[in-house]
């Protein structure tokens, strides 16, 4: 029997060093059209599990707990591990669990609302964040 | 790895149901820097931040919740000193969202330590 996700994360945690991603996913909400734009970042300890193997699901299952009610059993605790990814990989299958389909599936616009960047290009200075938009 | 199957855990004069300690444990919990590029420190059960604008940050679950009757308790500081922290709750069971603000005001303010701890049940 496959032993559940939470259990896997707790004892990798003990075991793999985490990893700071060199990358950043810049994105606008098409549904939220004056909000600034939103920056994803990569948990260090999730990545260090994504680069490893053998801890988090196939991204299949979380696509398909989305329309499974609350309270219902959901596949991605209890599904196979996958293997190791390399980090770009890994920043793609987090994009397809942790944005919304509406952004990176379902956008039929002409604007540019999603983009993978390196993290240096991602200002540190928050003066004006609340205005900040994908460059086109 | 082995398993320990108990109704109850006991020190040799307290006892107490092993459906406390599991339904009791924290499920998710993160340290993060929300200024400049935010990051976490460290975490578990987290496998993203969104700094979704100024003073508001989301944490995205490997292990989703089961419903969105779950809680998070926060907390937040900035240069030593504490600022209000609020768990934002969207109705998702992959996510939890905090919003801080200056003290006082309704003006929301980045903060440079953001402590999260999520209590509820797993999916």
């Amino acid at each position: 029997m496959t032993q559940h996700l939470w259990d896997r994360l707790a004892e990798a945690k003990s075991r793999l060093k985490p990893v700071q991603s060199k990358y950043r996913v810049l994105f606008e909400d098409p549904r939220e059209p004056d909000a600034p734009a939103k920056v994803l970042v990569p948990d260090p300890n999730w990545m260090a599990c994504a680069l490893a193997g053998g801890v988090l699901p196939p991204i299949e299952t979380y696509q398909h707990d989305r329309s499974v009610p609350d309270g219902q059993p959901k596949e991605h605790p209890y599904a196979e591990p996958i293997g190791p990814l390399t980090e770009e990989q890994a920043v793609e299958y987090l994009v397809q669990k942790d944005i919304d389909p509406a952004v990176w599936r379902d956008y039929q616009g002409n604007r540019t609302i999603l983009k993978i960047v390196p993290v240096e290009l991602i200002p540190t200075d928050r003066s004006f964040r609340n205005a900040w938009r994908v460059v086109q | 790895m082995s398993t320990i199957q108990a109704s109850n855990v006991s020190d040799g004069t307290t006892t107490v149901g092993t459906s406390y300690v599991v339904n009791g444990s924290a499920k998710a919990w993160a340290n993060i820097n929300g200024t400049g590029t935010i990051t976490a420190r460290d975490s578990l059960n987290v496998s993203s931040l969104v700094d979704a604008a100024t003073g508001g940050y989301n944490y995205n679950f490997t292990n989703n919740m089961d419903n969105t009757g779950f809680i998070t308790t926060t907390s937040a500081f900035r240069d030593n000193d504490a600022y209000t922290g609020v768990f934002y709750n969207d109705q998702l069971t992959s996510q939890t969202s905090t919003r801080h603000y200056n003290r006082g005001t309704t003006t929301r303010a980045d903060v440079d330590t953001v402590y999260i701890v999520v209590h509820g049940d797993l999916a």
